[in-house]
């Protein structure tokens, strides 16, 4: 893992974590506190896989249990940008308390005074250019802190974003993938603001799969946050047999946060992406990257474009996580 | 061509908006042996619909089957309002800008969708439509008779884009987005339908070195069709950046007479109907068993076009275009 190691003096890259944790979550923030190309500036928080009180509740939790409580955390929205207070939680995926149903004692630390939005465009303008967003849950956080700074789209150094299901079906209903389902008009404000965002949807995560026998591994491993990660992980094992019929999870969370770590893992394509707010479709990702010369003005035309990540070396990208995961402190 | 064959020609009604590639199906069609073309509907799409019931009489003219009945359809789509027409496509008369005289024929009494249910219903389970157009008279042909999706053998249907980009917009192909509700009716209707997409027909095409080829043989309606073809072909290089023509219609056309020459996956597929996604054709898989009941539940299944044997297809139509 040369080539993505940092040496002495280069500058790790500054990153907040949008999140909703959520297992997988859990999994994408030790693997980013585990990766020495990152500096890891906060965590906010978003309704998704729980509500945001419980996703707050979470990530002070999983900073005390390995020791980092020294990372802030910025609770964000509990309602959609359009203020709707009927959410849609995976707790069947996560359980009800979002970690695998293992009751752990509450948090001791508090979440910082700011909400995610105000401290996403404070960081944004302490170092403009130079911050990645993570975003793992709806994109509510990122569509406020847009309302909030119009600059916020040049000043953000890049977003990168799992939410949509780029030419393939949904995994919320045929259409729609959850996180750009759980706020459909937020997700539209952000892929279409300008900012650099870098989409990783569920054609990509689908390839990143945890197997059995990688389990077994994690389980082997005397790191604490294998150790942590696999108490937490039996659930999601449940689900993936019972709703995919696969034998091991999807690493949607860790994959997309191995796509800020190391970029070079996947490809992408450039396009304007809209979401369809509206109707039995809504929450669909449409990717406009054909070279066709449509015959009108569409609504995707004149508005920036984003790149949506087309292939992935799974292999190499599962390999990462583990690595990192089970790396001793 | 045994004789068997020849007595168990499959009776189709066309539904249609020609249209240049339709033409080019229709005359195709009659060519075959295979197939009894028992009438035309007409749509509006690439021309008016009432346009496209003239290009319909002059075809059949032309074909040599001035008998065959053409019945006029809706002139609006199912929610009203002005029909999208793609004349800067097809030409505005519908045939490239030939500007053929009057044809000589007229049009049956009955509408499109009496025509398809009286037909349907003489002959259950004979009949296939072969959809080529936005679906408006085969949403009505269902709405006015509720054993006409039973009755129907097979509804071959041009239309939609399965997780490829459309052609009037990033979300829509050019035949749903034309009637969007009437599409959703037609999909979830319970009828046997096979729908060919753009994601498969824009795989099959003549470049110019075909067109030529075409120009050159000794085909009936080989000269006919080649000046048709060129206001097409210009088309085509304009939008797409590509010198030669899609064969929509023809291959939706193959697909009926050879559905061996496809391979196919069945699933619900619904139509969006709101938003900037109007049109968008969304189909379920069935990779996952859903968590709890959407938009897609309990319809029944359809098959999607989902690869195709394009040397296969384009010797087919050759074959059929070039004959004498």
């Amino acid at each position: 893992m040369a080539a993505s190691a940092v040496k002495p003096g280069e500058e790790k890259k500054k990153v907040i974590i949008d999140t909703d944790p959520g297992i997988d979550d859990a999994m994408a923030i030790f693997v980013a506190l585990r990766s020495p190309e990152l500096e890891l500036l906060g965590l906010t928080t978003i309704f998704g896989n729980v509500y945001t009180t419980l996703a707050t509740r979470n990530a002070l939790h999983l900073l005390e249990a390995v020791g980092r409580s020294d990372i802030p955390v910025a609770e964000g929205s509990h309602v959609t940008i359009k203020k709707a207070t009927k959410l849609r939680i995976a707790s069947f995926v996560h359980g009800s308390d979002g970690l695998g149903n293992q009751n752990f004692p509450p948090p001791t630390g508090k979440p910082v005074e700011q909400s995610a939005a105000t401290f996403l465009v404070e960081q944004a303008n302490l170092y403009p250019g130079q911050v990645t967003v993570v975003a793992l849950g709806p994109l509510t956080n990122l569509a406020l802190a847009i309302e909030l700074d119009p600059s916020f789209p040049e000043k953000i150094g890049q977003i990168v974003i799992l939410g949509g299901a780029y030419s393939v079906n949904g995994n919320v209903n045929p259409a729609a993938e959850a996180n750009i389902f759980g706020d459909p008009e937020a997700a539209d404000i952000v892929f279409t603001s300008g900012a650099d965002v870098l989409a990783v949807g569920i054609n990509i995560t689908h390839q990143v799969v945890l197997s059995d026998a990688d389990m077994k591994k994690l389980e082997q491993s005397d790191s604490k946050y294998a150790r942590y990660l696999c108490k937490i992980l039996g659930l999601y094992f449940n689900y993936h047999k019972d709703a995919y019929f696969t034998k091991g999870v999807y690493l949607h969370d860790p994959a997309t946060l191995v796509a800020a770590v190391n970029p070079s893992l996947m490809t992408y394509t450039e396009g304007v992406v809209r979401v369809q707010t509206v109707g039995i479709t809504r929450g669909l990702t449409v990717f406009d990257n054909t070279k066709k010369r449509y015959g009108e003005i569409t609504a995707w035309s004149d508005k920036p474009t984003v790149k949506v990540a087309v292939t992935v070396d799974a292999p190499a990208v599962v390999e990462m996580i583990m690595q990192r995961l089970m790396m001793d402190d | 061509m045994g004789q068997n064959e020849q007595i168990h020609r499959g009776k189709v009604i066309i539904d249609t908006d020609p249209g240049i590639d339709d033409s080019m199906t229709i005359l195709t069609a009659f060519e075959a042996p295979s197939v009894e073309i028992i009438g035309l509907t007409t749509i509006f799409g690439n021309v008016s619909t009432e346009n496209a019931t003239r290009n319909a009489l002059l075809l059949c003219e032309r074909a040599g089957h001035p008998e065959v009945p053409v019945a006029e359809g809706s002139p609006e789509p199912l929610k009203g309002g002005e029909p999208l027409i793609a004349d800067f496509v097809h030409g505005s008369d519908g045939l490239g800008n030939l500007f053929l005289p009057a044809p000589t024929t007229k049009k049956v009494e009955e509408t499109a969708a009496e025509f398809m249910v009286n037909r349907v219903s003489q002959f259950p389970g004979e009949v296939s439509v072969l959809a080529l157009g936005p679906l408006t008279n085969v949403a009505l042909a269902i709405k006015r008779d509720p054993s006409f999706a039973s009755k129907v053998k097979k509804i071959v249907v041009l239309g939609g884009a399965f997780f490829v980009a459309g052609n009037v917009n990033p979300a829509a192909e050019a035949n749903i987005l034309g009637d969007p509700e009437a599409a959703d009716i037609v999909f979830t209707s319970g009828a046997d339908i096979v729908v060919v997409g753009i994601n498969i027909t824009t795989q099959v095409y003549f470049t110019d070195e075909d067109l030529l080829e075409l120009r050159n043989s000794k085909g009936k309606h080989a000269q006919f069709i080649c000046d048709m073809c060129k206001f097409y072909r210009d088309w085509h290089a304009e939008s797409d950046g590509f010198h030669g023509i899609f064969l929509h219609d023809p291959v939706s056309f193959t697909a009926l007479v050879h559905p061996e020459y496809f391979t196919y996956k069945k699933g619900v597929v619904r139509v969006e109907t709101q938003g900037i996604c109007t049109g968008h054709t969304l189909m379920d898989q069935g990779l996952k068993k859903w968590n709890s009941e959407n938009p897609w539940s309990g319809y029944k299944q359809i098959s999607v076009a989902w690869t195709v044997d394009v040397p296969k297809v384009l010797a087919f139509l050759k074959n059929l275009l070039m004959a004498l």
